[in-house]
């Protein structure tokens, strides 16, 4: 990821950064669990953890940004379900297989956006809004599609038959390279600044000349396109999709943002994180199995580990005299 | 000699004229709606979402949010099948222990929210990943079933020709609606929802006040649950799932203000009828379930802004625009 | 009005600026030029005109009346940012700042220098950043430093590098050594000066006379809106520029009768909630009122908070009444029988959006109440008797009381608290904001409350209330008390330079 990720300040004596704890946390659970059971650590597995949930990974990004610009959406896995269903039976009605990639992109961008023109333009809660958009959206699709699952899907489609140098499937890589790409963009860019400075102090902002109408506009959008992208991910992978709404797939998602160094309160944090956060959180899932414990308690370590890492980054404010 | 709202605030009004409406339409369009059977079983069916918007009104109006509730529900069913199919527990006990769970695990939303400030948004996502982990590792998914008869009789039961647990809603709403409308603490929380800071300084006890309605936020979800059960019958993990939302639309589309300070218990029970027969009726009328929830979202974002326009042009026919030259406060700002 | 010959011409001229508000008019008539290197003092007692002032200049209030000349072609300002584009910059005392991100970013947010393609350049904002730091002679500021773990004296200084990175041409600074240690002051000083000598105007504003004579080239002062003088800072003195700021018959306005002083109500000893409160002793008797004077920052509202409950004390004994007492929450307080009138009257005093009748009950909802249930008659006798009593003008006690004036306001506060039949009232900055006439009616309603025994602490930026309201005046300097003044030795000028420090 060649420094993309790189925070603005190197003087961090505070502790270390979020994604070098996240990246540690990996390389533990993959020793540790490793040595229980060395088959966790076999490249198919790990293949197997990567490409199952590249699609979480990069829908953080975007849930990232919204959070870091001070909002909440919690109507991704909604939206998410329905594209991927938009993807496969596009692909199954016989239309090119690149259009079956890029409708759901498309269609993800203009239903964040105009989420994110409530938001800005009537002042609405995001919650709320994303909130009444996901039921709208779930309701929608089950009454639509009566929950039919797509089959036959055509070959070309699914993404996860190529792959990079033999190893890494073209999922994975573009995992890792849309979240370089964001990473970059956040940090090198005056519009991804500007998250950070709509997050940080929503009044300082405007008196540097940033909108926050436009601002939250244009972060919905983003999001709604890499909503997309997950989408197209979630969908080529399966050989058949269910025309649902994957359960609590939102909650993943802003999990993945929180734990990955995201700041609740805004103004702070980056996507690498929230990348490194959704592979770890997924091999805590996979390693589950291989460590006998029954995957249903997944969750649970999901919400413990949300709620550790909130606790944490209060500890921090607090320290650092944050709270304002 | 001072006109104690008697009537009904304006936008419960409009809310009763349109429930009206809605009655008198479906009324016309189905002849099976109009009936007692089916009007008491529309009552039956929102009482759980019922029972939980009670106290979600109480913490919407101070100006916080639930998200958790769903899976508190789901969390407390578990807990009583499980304690009592699993660890033997004698079903009361597993009731008791129940409720118990569902007022603990408010109070650990309420206790984080007050004592170390994390947002309500924020904490109750956690807890709502929290709380159906929960339910789900213990239980493994695994249901329980064969309740003895008696356990029914709040779920499936009727007193008086009415089901038993139409009878735990109305005392419900009576109890939190007398609290809102008439006793100090239902003052206090609209105090609360509209100036934290000068309720404090109005000497106040914010904390604990909020502290007790995220308590009793999870102690109701703890009674859905048991409502729930004996209803159907049967635990398990994915029950209350998405309830939540359901609460939420009936609280706001009541006319809780999202941004705290008013609302009434009326209102919420307007919004729930509201909802409960647009379903009904929708369902009714040949419309398939699934459609019914797109009906509660879209409801939710129109009723808000509407309500969010009517505020604009209430303020600023009411405030004087920019309060003037604020005054340098001296200590610059509160600590909370 | 200048002796000097070659004056440089103004770099920003205020000609006839006039600004009302519902109700008040803020700003009359007021007129005066701003040159380039100058440091320009605006003072003014609270109230006087001048945050409405450097509203309109940096951008946020638009003018009713008058033009702004900046270098002597009129402008418009509509928003900050357009003050910003024409080299006006505002240091506010409340920093707006980044506190996640680094130095070097908060001082670029919105303008940074950029490479090829619009990015951003990360290297050249930091040497640009390190220059600024250096022009200035700063030394222990890293531009990766992250802003929120750095001194408030830090932080500012972040701002005003902000400022220079846009080639501001106009500082505007507002009281920004209030929340400064002296070591800070210095050094803003040395800054200023430096900027001074650039050829950048900055228009200061204190409360510190000392400042102004140690810093300021010219001075202007505010009183009620009004322009009262610009002078040359060389041919004023102290007791000159508190005349200016002053300016009105002290006795006209306060009605203050002597009552005889009863038995100690209110006693503090070495009362302490550090930083702001650092051990503080004195008491407060029977139908008497004891002013409690002190500039900005001096720790007097900490004090009156920590009394009351709201931060409490975490060292040191009070007694109320005889009795030892600990207040540890604002329910201690007020069964205690203190009540608090705090500063702050939109956020701390009133629920705006609640009625007259809701407001005037709030902090004594227990006793109208029985078993919990409000007793709805009880409380609308309250309200009607607050009403009638303080003569609140108001439709009635359904009224929303955010929508009342200020002065009307303030009576519904003082009626809340006083339903709560308290022994010591504390009154923070009573008449802040309220116009002459409802001043007039709150001062009269203290002495007779005085004259009924009750114990009042009074908290007055304003020296004339302090000094014609008070039996006893308590001068207060960074949380400790460091004088008092009763009868006839409280004067202003003993007060005033109590409350300066010495000089």
């Amino acid at each position: 990821m060649n420094g993309a990720g790189r925070r603005p300040a190197r003087a961090r004596r505070f502790a270390i950064s979020q994604e070098w704890l996240l990246a540690l946390a990996i390389v533990a659970l993959l020793v540790v669990v490793g040595l229980v059971n060395p088959r966790f650590v076999a490249t198919r597995n790990l293949q197997t953890i990567l490409l199952g949930n590249a699609y979480v990974a990069v829908a953080a990004i975007g849930m990232s940004m919204v959070i870091v610009s001070g909002n909440i959406d919690i109507s991704v896995g909604s939206l998410i379900g329905v594209l991927a269903t938009v993807s496969g039976t596009l692909a199954v009605a016989g239309w090119p297989v690149v259009l079956a990639w890029l409708v759901p992109v498309v269609l993800g961008a203009a239903v964040m956006a105009a989420q994110g023109a409530l938001v800005a333009f009537l002042g609405i809660p995001s919650i709320v809004v994303t909130l009444g958009m996901l039921s709208i959206l779930k309701g929608g699709l089950i009454s639509a599609t009566g929950g039919v699952w797509i089959s036959n899907l055509p070959d070309g489609y699914h993404l996860a038959q190529w792959s990079l140098f033999g190893v890494v499937p073209v999922p994975v890589a573009v995992m890792v390279v849309l979240t370089a790409a964001a990473a970059w963009w956040m940090r090198n860019t005056g519009a991804g600044r500007s998250l950070y400075a709509l997050g940080g102090n929503a009044e300082a902002a405007r008196l540097c000349g940033i909108g926050r109408a436009r601002t939250v506009m244009m972060v919905f959008a983003i999001h709604g396109t890499f909503a997309g992208l997950a989408a197209v991910l979630f969908a080529t992978q399966l050989s058949v999709i269910q025309s649902t709404v994957p359960p609590n797939l939102e909650l993943t998602v802003i999990t993945a943002a929180v734990v990955g160094g995201v700041s609740i309160l805004g103004g702070t944090g980056t996507v690498v994180g929230s990348t490194l956060a959704a592979v770890l959180i997924a091999a805590i899932g996979s390693s589950l199995i291989f460590i006998s414990i029954s995957p249903f308690w997944l969750r649970a370590v999901q919400g413990a580990l949300i709620l550790a890492t909130v606790l944490a980054d209060m500890w921090r404010r607090r320290r650092r005299g944050l709270i304002r | 000699m001072t006109a104690w709202p008697l009537k009904l605030p304006a936008h419960e009004a409009v809310l009763a004229a349109i429930l009206v409406l809605a009655l008198a339409l479906l009324a016309v369009l189905s002849d099976r709606f109009f009936t007692l059977d089916n009007l008491l079983n529309q009552g039956l069916l929102m009482t759980e979402v019922g029972l939980i918007a009670m106290p979600m009104t109480f913490v919407i109006i101070t100006g916080g949010i639930d998200l958790s509730v769903g899976s508190a529900l789901g969390m407390c069913a578990i807990l009583l099948g499980y304690s009592w199919h699993n660890w033997g527990f004698p079903l009361p006990l597993a009731i008791g222990f129940a409720l118990a769970a569902g007022a603990a695990g408010g109070f650990v939303n309420g206790w984080v929210i007050t004592r170390l400030g994390v947002p309500p948004l924020i904490m109750t996502i956690a807890t709502l990943a929290l709380y159906r982990g929960l339910a789900e590792g213990i239980s493994q998914a695994h249901s329980v079933r064969n309740y003895p008869p008696w356990f029914a009789a709040l779920g499936q039961g009727t007193l008086f020709g009415v089901p038993a647990q139409l009878w735990v809603l109305v005392v419900a709403i009576v109890l939190f609606g007398v609290v809102l409308a008439r006793t100090t603490f239902g003052r206090a929380l609209r105090a609360i929802g509209h100036s934290e800071t000068a309720a404090r300084f109005s000497g106040l006890p914010v904390d604990r006040i909020k502290l007790a309605v995220y308590t009793a936020s999870g102690f109701m979800a703890g009674l859905a649950a048991w409502i729930f059960v004996s209803r159907v019958g049967t635990t398990r993990s994915d029950m209350g799932m998405g309830v939540e939302l359901d609460v939420i639309a009936a609280v706001v589309l009541g006319g809780t203000s999202i941004f705290g300070g008013t609302g009434t218990i009326v209102g919420t029970v307007l919004g729930l009828a509201l909802i409960q027969l647009l379903k009904d009726g929708l369902s009714l009328t040949g419309v398939k379930g699934d459609a019914t929830i797109v009906v509660i979202g879209t409801v939710l974002i129109l009723s808000i802004l509407v309500s969010n326009f009517a505020e604009r042009r209430r303020e600023s026919g009411r405030m004087p625009p920019a309060p003037a030259p604020r005054p340098t406060t001296e200590k610059g700002r509160n600590e909370p | 009005m200048e002796a000097d010959g070659a004056v440089a011409a103004p770099l920003l001229s205020l000609v006839g600026i006039g600004k009302s508000f519902p109700g008040v008019q803020a700003l009359r008539a007021v007129s005066f030029d701003i040159r380039p290197g100058e440091v320009h003092a605006l003072l003014g007692e609270n109230g006087a005109g001048k945050s409405t002032l450097i509203k309109i200049i940096s951008g946020v209030h638009a003018a009713d009346a008058g033009s702004l000349l900046l270098d002597g072609h009129p402008i418009r300002l509509v928003g900050p940012q357009a003050a910003r584009a024409a080299g006006i910059a505002t240091i506010y005392q409340e920093l707006l700042l980044f506190p996640e991100l680094t130095v070097a970013e908060n001082v670029f947010m919105g303008h940074a220098p950029r490479r090829r393609g619009r990015r951003l350049d990360w290297k050249a904002m930091r040497s640009a950043t390190e220059a600024l730091l250096e022009s200035l002679d700063i030394t222990d500021l890293d531009p990766s430093q992250v802003v929120g773990a750095l001194s408030v004296g830090n932080r500012q200084r972040v701002e005003i590098l902000r400022a220079l990175s846009q080639d501001a041409r106009l500082l505007i600074m507002d009281e920004p050594t209030a929340a400064l240690t002296g070591h800070d002051v210095e050094r803003l000083f040395a800054i200023v000066r430096r900027l001074r000598a650039r050829g950048v105007a900055v228009v200061y504003i204190s409360h510190r006379l000392e400042e102004v004579f140690a810093l300021a080239d010219r001075v202007t002062v505010l009183r009620d809106g009004q322009h009262v003088a610009t002078r040359s800072v060389a041919e004023t003195d102290r007791a000159g520029l508190i005349q200016m700021m002053v300016g009105r018959q002290i006795d006209s306005l306060f009605p203050k009768v002597t009552a005889p002083r009863g038995r100690p109500v209110l006693e503090l000893s070495d009362l302490a909630r550090p930083p702001a409160t650092n051990g503080v002793s004195f008491a407060v008797h029977e139908g008497e009122i004891v002013g409690l004077a002190g500039l900005v920052g001096s720790g007097r509202s900490e004090l009156a908070q920590a009394i009351f409950g709201i931060t409490p004390a975490t060292a040191g004994t009070m007694r109320v009444a005889g009795r030892a007492a600990r207040v540890r929450s604002v329910a201690d307080a007020r069964r205690l029988g203190i009540a608090y009138v705090p500063e702050d009257r939109a956020t701390q005093g009133l629920v705006r959006p609640m009625t007259v009748r809701e407001n005037a009950s709030l902090a004594v909802l227990g006793t109208l109440a029985r078993l919990g249930f409000i007793d709805r008659e009880a409380e609308a006798k309250l309200a009607a008797d607050v009403v009638a009593r303080f003569g609140v003008r108001t439709a009635g006690i359904e009224q929303i009381a955010g929508r009342l004036s200020g002065g009307n306001q303030q009576k519904i506060v003082l009626g809340k608290w006083l339903a709560a039949q308290p022994k010591v009232l504390i009154l923070d900055e009573p008449t802040r904001g309220i116009d002459v006439g409802a001043k007039a009616e709150i001062h009269r309603l203290m002495s007779n409350l005085a004259g009924r025994g009750l114990a009042v602490l009074m908290i007055s930026s304003e020296l004339p209330e302090v000094l014609g309201m008070s039996d006893r005046v308590l001068v207060m300097r960074q949380g400790r008390i460091v004088g008092e003044f009763a009868g006839t030795a409280a004067t202003q000028e003993r007060v005033g330079a109590a409350m300066m420090g010495g000089g």
